[in-house]
């Protein structure tokens, strides 16, 4: 399939769904799955409107297919009541948070009931316990603003913190620049609720066979989180941030090999090309170095003060010794909008090209230099604007190929992308650190793992979705073709 | 994002759409920033939904009336323009939009009448200060009536002040720092012409001369971000031949929403003959604190005297000024000017307060929700007084902080500076 296509032929089955003489959205349903949704859930929780489902197709990469349907759960019960509804109306569900997500998790890849938990925002803070109790639906940011009077916060923080949801993190296992010291959000579950594809609704805790921890980047495809018990931490009493740029990509790379082999353990490790700068200064204007090849920003934190610098004099000298400038930041506000920079990287490349595909592999930190320097002249080979970014302390990096869908070619992206995976994949890498495999990069999914572990992951999918319902078209490569054997509808 | 925008048959405001929506990304990071999202938690309330909104309807792929109740729930509040990192001119873009949009849609006779009322009544003082008064009279029975016929009323303050004949010229004091036109604004001259006395007294004082030239009206802000693009034209081309851009040294604005429309007349007349000269009128367009933060770094302000007893002031950020203007350092500066201010930030302070032009009586409980909202994080900070730079605002803000049961004051900043000068702070 296409990803990039422009896709209509469905707009134009729905039209006829939505006759112009209708004369609000919000009137009666359109499909018998919105009439039995409205008679179960009341009609505030349900979408049916052309203009309503319209909305809930994309995330923050892909535009799907318009959904059958939509509805905003408020509770639990709500969820299982709407699973169990489009069992029986057999139609597939995708589940969606803030849509925020960069591999098409959210987006709908066939006509569904889109879940959307937006409005299932209830969270609690425990602070005896060090743990926040948050519905899907809780933005990820909510919960360290809600936790920091009690002297704690939610260490997880991925790029769209400000938007994203508790839900779409877990579902993604999203990481964020704090994953190199304190891990990636699904580290900090300790218990979750979720409804299986009966409409079933299930509490699991660590222990005994990790069933939380398969739901934890399953990406919908295997049940809905509902609610999830987050361990929170103590806020370090100390950071410090510098920066430094390099007047070529694999010195960085080796700066941080060096300044980690050296014992330093930063608490985020960062690195953004010449373009990725660029892009973010013409948005910000905060004085970036634009002729640098590479940069590097690093925060190093901790209780103790004394150790906290000697880190950052470690990660400095590293960052000297392979030819950086350093910057360290005068005070917190300086750090503050370096990490605003950051964070904006993103969006920020929508100035430079309207679409992109976004990679996010992983690869073993000894081979850093090489792989960066390898994408790079993948890049340049191409003729697209590649960039690349990315939590390089913990080799996480994020070529995004640019591109302007009506000049150039979808096919050639994708293939580059292609090769850029097998770059990771050669070095002993991964597809996916963060953003999980949704349907960007399922295809590479048959490179990344050998037959026998491909066969070991669809038994568990068929065991826990057997008619592939649950956010079909994710994740595992061959849905085309699932082979039928033996199913059992769950464990 | 990709489109097929049928450009070429839209004209300039086609352009200035389709480049908004080849911009944006659909990151959703303009998400939280919107109020709308904020009460309502769909994607149809949000920035980027509405984007893909009106996409879908430029490309006939979408009914109007099935887009139009969610771009209607749209404050125009531009927070979202603010967050996004992918620079979409979102403001550009609904404002294109509604015009564009207008004309084709069926409203029923009520409304209709509703908005012309509304867009009569505006942009002419004396009219809306006639009706002010007749609402003023009406207020008790303001319980019994529709939300739409209740919503103006409530908003009414108890007393509806006299007029002012504003003097064509006010001289400088002293020697004379600069020359000056000033937008005298609508509403605000029959709800609070104080506002226009302070501007004279404290640029006067500061060496400033003042011209209210004849001949200007209404900026058109209303006009144009309803969707009244022919009567937003009509307007705008009054006050390109009142004001004389070469003649000043700044066009001011003390009210936010107008500031920003003013500024905003390039686009409004993208293509036309007029464009050019509304290039060099919105190049001088200036909000009255950035004119008076840039003569107190460029010699200082006369001093102001030391308020009675330290003053806790809760700072409110229009919207039309933070995020429509990006003024957000010079009126907080200006008040700590005056020895014993200190400046409170409000928390949520950048999500808007309901008021937006028209909105409190197009969309009234949402207007109130968000109002209701504002007052309360205002209050949260424990201030001894409230300061802002938009008419709107003030007028919602005081609504609700008295629905609420609280006494605190509110000012526009530059009142507070006059008030300074006079002592009486």
């Amino acid at each position: 399939m296409n990803l990039f296509s422009r896709k209509r032929p469905e707009k134009l089955a729905l039209n006829t769904n939505a006759p112009v003489t209708k004369p609000r959205s919000t009137d009666a349903p359109h499909s018998p799955l919105a009439s039995e949704l409205t008679r179960l859930l009341g009609p505030q929780k349900v979408l049916s409107g052309l203009g309503e489902r319209l909305n809930y197709r994309y995330d923050a990469i892909l535009v799907g297919e318009t959904p059958l349907c939509v509805v905003l759960p408020e509770s639990t019960q709500d969820v299982a009541l709407a699973v169990k509804a489009a069992k029986a109306a057999g139609v597939p569900i995708v589940g969606r948070g803030a849509a925020s997500g960069l591999s098409g998790g959210a987006a709908p890849l066939k006509e569904s009931l889109v879940i959307s938990f937006t409005r299932m925002t209830r969270l609690e803070i425990f602070p005896e316990r060090r743990e926040a109790r948050a519905q899907a639906g809780v933005v990820t940011l909510a919960v360290s603003e809600a936790a920091r009077p009690h002297g704690l916060v939610y260490p997880p923080d991925p790029a769209s913190f400000r938007t994203s949801t508790i839900g779409g993190n877990l579902g993604e296992n999203a990481g964020g620049p704090m994953c190199f010291k304190y891990g990636v959000s699904g580290d900090y579950v300790r218990a979750m609720q979720f409804v299986d594809v009966d409409g079933e609704v299930h509490e699991l805790r660590r222990d005994a066979y990790d069933l939380a921890g398969l739901m934890i980047g399953s990406e919908g495809t295997l049940g809905f989180i509902t609610e999830a018990t987050l361990r929170l931490t103590p806020p370090p009493r100390f950071t410090r941030t510098l920066m430094s740029h390099f007047p070529e990509v694999g010195q960085a790379a080796e700066a941080v090999s060096q300044a980690i082999a050296a014992g330093a353990v930063p608490a985020k490790l960062e690195f953004m090309d010449k373009a990725c700068t660029n892009a973010v200064e013409d948005y910000l204007h905060i004085g970036l170095p634009r002729e640098a090849e590479a940069v590097l920003l690093v925060d190093t934190d901790g209780e103790d003060l004394a150790t906290v610098e000697e880190e950052l004099a470690l990660v400095e000298s590293a960052c000297l010794a392979h030819g950086g400038t350093v910057r360290r930041a005068a005070d917190d506000t300086e750090s503050a909008a370096l990490w605003r920079a950051r964070r904006s990287i993103s969006p920020a490349l929508g100035r430079i090209r309207p679409q992109r595909m976004n990679e996010d592999i992983v690869v073993p930190r000894s081979v850093l230099a090489e792989v960066v320097r390898e994408i790079r002249a993948l890049g340049e080979a191409s003729g697209f604007h590649l960039v690349q970014f990315g939590h390089i302390g913990d080799g996480n990096l994020h070529p995004n190929i640019l591109f302007d869908p009506r000049r150039e070619s979808a096919e050639q992206v994708h293939e580059l992308a292609y090769q850029v995976a097998l770059v990771a994949l050669r070095h002993g890498g991964v597809l996916s650190g963060e953003h999980g495999i949704g349907a960007m990069k399922r295809s590479f999914m048959r490179d990344a793992l050998d037959s026998v572990t491909l066969e070991a992951l669809w038994n568990v999918k068929r065991a826990l979705d057997s008619q592939e319902r649950l956010n079909p078209g994710k994740v595992l490569p061959g849905d085309a073709d699932l082979p039928h054997q033996d199913t059992h509808a769950h464990p | 994002m990709n489109h097929d925008i049928p450009v070429d048959q839209l004209g300039p405001q086609g352009e200035i759409m389709a480049h908004a929506i080849d911009a944006c990304v659909h990151c959703g990071f303009c998400l939280p920033a919107c109020p709308t999202y904020a009460l309502l938690g769909d994607e149809m309330d949000s920035p980027r939904g509405r984007i893909f909104l009106m996409k879908e309807v430029l490309e006939g792929e979408l009914p109007l009336f099935e887009a139009s109740p969610h771009l209607d729930r749209c404050l125009g509040c531009m927070g979202c323009v603010t967050a996004c990192p992918s620079g979409v001119p979102y403001g550009e873009l609904i404002t294109s939009f509604r015009g564009w949009s207008e004309p084709q849609r069926r409203r029923s006779a009520f409304d209709r009448a509703k908005r012309g009322a509304i867009l009569k009544a505006l942009p002419a003082p004396r009219l809306f200060s006639a009706a002010a008064r007749l609402g003023q009279y009406a207020k008790p029975l303001s319980p019994l009536l529709p939300t739409s016929l209740k919503s103006p009323l409530d908003l009414l303050p108890e007393h509806v002040p006299a007029m002012l004949d504003l003097p064509r010229r006010t001289p400088a004091q002293g020697p004379q720092r600069a020359r000056v036109a000033l937008l005298a604004g609508c509403a605000q001259q029959a709800l609070a012409p104080n506002f226009n006395a302070a501007t004279l007294r404290v640029l006067a004082r500061n060496g400033v001369e003042v011209i209210i030239p004849e001949g200007q009206g209404c900026c058109g802000a209303a006009a144009m971000h309803t969707g009244a693009r022919g009567e937003a034209l009509k307007l705008a081309r009054t006050n390109l031949a009142a004001f004389e851009p070469d003649d000043y040294d700044a066009i001011l604005s003390n009210a936010a929403g107008c500031g920003a429309g003013l500024r905003e007349y390039p686009e409004v007349l993208r293509g036309l003959p007029e464009e050019a000269a509304a290039r060099q009128l919105a190049a001088k367009v200036m909000d009255i604190s950035t004119f008076l933060a840039r003569l107190s770094e460029q010699g200082g302000l006369e001093p102001f005297m030391p308020a009675k007893k330290p003053l806790k002031i809760a700072y409110h950020d229009a919207c039309h000024l933070a995020h429509a203007q990006a003024i957000r350092a010079e009126p907080r500066a200006l008040l700590k000017l005056i020895p014993g201010v200190s400046v409170l930030e409000v928390p949520e302070g950048e999500i808007c307060c309901g008021s937006a032009g028209t909105y409190n009586l197009e969309q009234p409980e949402l207007a109130a929700q968000l109002g209701e909202r504002k007052a309360r994080n205002v209050l949260s900070t424990q201030p001894d007084m409230v300061a802002s730079g938009n008419i709107g605002c003030h007028t919602q803000i005081q609504s609700h902080l008295r629905r609420q049961g609280s006494p605190v004051p509110i000012h526009h900043t530059v009142e507070i500076l006059d008030l300074a000068y006079r002592g009486e702070l």
